[in-house]
């Protein structure tokens, strides 16, 4: 048993703390996605961070990433977060499912433009009729001589507005049964037929998007893996999709309750007793979660990573529901009078129990994978 | 990082769980508060229990122990959770700890390693921490001991078992001091006390995740073979949102039992005592909210004396109170954070 960083790891945490002391502040700033100029911002912070070589260092040396373990995603993203620096490019799911299953050619085409950051990717894998019943969409790739025509709809499609190419799940075997009707699709953003609508979410963000597809071509070398093989890929990306991406996240909500302890310290924030008591519960649930997320990464179960993951992101979602209202609480009368951007991280986190599979999707496959109770 | 049981600590989960498991089957909890069975073990149970090593694992070699690591001896304390173990080996393992680290004599230990010296820790009346003194003091997980030492060494026989909420373990007041038992005791260094106060939340911690996960593990179990409307009540969606949470309850338990145990021995006495505060603070409110939801998901029979389940929960209140709830520790976590200057 040992939480510590092994001497590699060690060193590999300081060399990246060093660079981010070095560069972050030429980068950091009006980074976000609600502006042309902030999505810019994004794409520079990206670009500085693939050139550094912190970007999918899991992904295998010989695609454009380092082979390291897990573990070294996960530091990423927890020094990211520990410097108040914006998030990493969230792709290592994404360039595992193109390096993992994609012919040599598609790889050789795609992966240097992920990698490096200079083409900017969206998952099409939501439907206005599949979220959590996702392997029920029914946007539609037929085959043709060349390749394929993809009619439909995808929604939640976050940056699809400044996307490059969409990783696309699609039917491609309206015969077969519905897991085995699916297709991963690699789409140029820029083929003719694809129109895409920004979504603006309750607290301002313009990140999500929908994207209807109307007679789109795409080549059949674009085809990731064989067909009928969506669904298998897409589970597989579920395994890069949480873990190391959790450790930035629980790094960030320590960000907030550490702001918020310090407003209880020095007296900014004025908090009785009751409050006080809340926010110490909470820090003991943010702790045990940060714990929980770093024995997921090394402990879990190789078998199934997909269901423990589901364990974990229930867990995030207790303890981030419950710091953003005693963070609320704590502003008081200042959550619903003034600047409005603490109103719109609490609005956010009520949607941690739905996107990424509801709170009771996730107890459905925790109660039914991990526990062995009967299906309805 | 290498978060997780080796191979070793796995292979000795399984031995202790098997002992543990057939010292449980002796045990019986009748068929109602005035004919369950004592907690104390048999001379030929204890026997079993000492010549296994448990009240000796934590003691230093020089003391005639084996030396274990906290991990080692939480690995054992989940066991006796998970099988309610009515024996005093937890009992056996803190006071020996708190001896240990107050500089008891070798030849003291020795016997209580081997089993020869039977006894319990004495807590305040609050079962908050060590009794600094015998007056109002509780002996803790106390069938079978014939002594029990408060804080300034004095030893103390012990009275009749008291009414208590758990049937596995035993609560007793310390009587008559036994003058030629008594022992010269250092007054600990800040370090020492911390690290003492760390092991002993971290045990108790592994106690709660053993009683949590075997609660579960039943109910999971009965929710497959009861059924209702020509359905196992398992395959309810209410039925199972249940389970789930407290699935995440039991795993987030567990992550914290393993960071808190590696803790005690690698980190400075301080940060261990506060991952152990943090961990306990967790494991008290889970603990008891688990099994509470053990008692739903069973049903009617899970209020019947004959059903397990009340042992489990009793347990878990048990441990809960013991050494602090989870108020008590986020006040505590309260004043180190939040004060001014803090």
């Amino acid at each position: 048993m040992d939480f510590s960083d092994s001497p590699d790891v060690a060193a590999f945490r300081a060399g990246l703390r060093s660079w981010l002391g070095e560069h972050l502040h030429s980068y950091a700033e009006g980074v976000g996605h609600d502006s042309a100029e902030a999505v810019a911002a994004t794409h520079r912070w990206h670009r500085a961070l693939a050139a550094a070589g912190y970007v999918a260092v899991s992904l295998d040396a010989a695609y454009g990433g380092r082979g390291l373990p897990d573990v070294y995603e996960a530091v990423v993203n927890e020094e990211l977060a520990a410097a108040a620096a914006p998030p990493p490019p969230p792709i290592g799911h994404i360039a595992h499912a193109v390096a993992d299953f994609a012919d040599p050619d598609l790889k050789a085409r795609v992966l240097p433009g992920l990698l490096g950051c200079t083409e900017s990717w969206c998952q099409g894998f939501s439907e206005p009729g599949a979220g959590s019943d996702l392997a029920g969409l029914s946007t539609a790739a037929t085959a043709t001589d060349d390749g394929f025509v993809v009619n439909g709809q995808k929604i939640w499609t976050s940056g699809a507005m400044w996307a490059d190419r969409c990783l696309l799940l699609c039917r491609t075997e309206p015969d077969q049964p519905r897991h085995r009707g699916l297709s991963m699709l690699v789409v140029d953003m820029t083929t003719p037929g694809i129109t895409r609508r920004e979504i603006t979410l309750a607290n301002g963000s313009r990140e999500f998007a929908e994207v209807f597809f109307d007679d789109v071509r795409v080549p059949a070398e674009n085809l990731v893996g064989e067909r009928g093989q969506g669904w298998k890929i897409a589970q597989h990306m579920l395994t890069y999709e949480r873990g190391p991406a959790d450790m930035g996240w629980t790094g960030r909500l320590g960000n907030v309750l550490a702001a918020a302890q310090e407003g209880v310290r020095s007296g900014r924030l004025p908090a009785d007793d009751v409050l006080r008591r809340r926010l110490a519960a909470v820090a003991v649930d943010a702790q045990v979660l940060s714990w929980h997320v770093a024995r997921s990464l090394v402990d879990r179960d190789p078998a199934d990573p997909g269901s423990s993951g589901s364990l974990d992101k229930l867990l995030t979602t207790r303890v981030e529901q419950e710091l953003y209202a005693v963070v609320g609480d704590l502003a008081g009368a200042a959550q619903v009078v003034g600047d409005q951007r603490p109103f719109g991280e609490y609005l956010w986190s009520r949607a941690q129990s739905i996107y990424g599979g509801t709170q009771q999707i996730q107890r459905q496959i925790v109660a039914q994978r991990l526990l062995g109770l009967p299906r309805g | 990082m290498q978060i997780g049981l080796d191979a070793d600590q796995r292979a000795f989960a399984r031995s202790c769980g098997a002992l543990a498991a057939d010292l449980a089957a002796g045990w019986d909890r009748g068929r109602g508060p005035r004919d369950v069975a004592s907690p104390e073990p048999s001379e030929k149970d204890w026997a079993r229990i000492a010549e296994a090593g448990w009240p000796a694992l934590r003691l230093r070699e020089e003391n005639g122990g084996l030396g274990a690591s906290t991990v080692d001896v939480a690995v054992l304390v989940e066991q006796l959770g998970r099988h309610a173990l009515a024996a005093p080996v937890l009992g056996t393992l803190v006071a020996a700890e708190q001896l240990q680290a107050l500089g008891a004599p070798a030849d003291t230990l020795e016997e209580v390693a081997a089993g020869e010296l039977r006894i319990a820790p004495l807590l305040d009346g609050r079962l908050l921490g060590f009794a600094p003194a015998a007056g109002g003091a509780l002996a803790w997980d106390a069938a079978g001991a014939t002594l029990a030492f408060a804080a300034d060494g004095s030893a103390h026989a012990l009275g009749d078992a008291l009414p208590a909420a758990d049937v596995t373990r035993a609560m007793r007041r310390p009587g008559a001091r036994v003058d030629d038992a008594s022992l010269e005791l250092r007054a600990p260094t800040d370090d020492d006390r911390d690290r003492l106060h760390a092991f002993v939340l971290t045990l108790l911690v592994a106690d709660l995740l053993g009683t949590m996960s075997a609660g579960l593990d039943a109910a999971v179990e009965h929710a497959r073979s009861r059924t209702q409307f020509g359905k196992p009540i398992g395959s309810f969606q209410a039925v199972q949102q249940i389970a789930a949470e407290d699935l995440v309850s039991v795993e987030a338990t567990r992550s914290a039992l393993y960071s808190s145990a590696w803790a005690v021995d690698a980190l400075p006495a301080a940060e261990a005592l506060r991952a152990a505060r943090v961990a306990k603070a967790f494991a008290s409110r889970a603990g008891v909210a688990v099994c509470e939801d053990v008692v739903q998901l069973f049903g009617g029979i899970g209020m019947t004396w004959e059903s397990p389940v009340h042992v489990w929960l009793r347990r878990a209140h048990t441990d809960r109170l013991s050494f602090g709830d989870e108020h008590h520790h986020q006040a505590v976590l309260a004043d180190l954070d939040l004060s001014a200057g803090a």
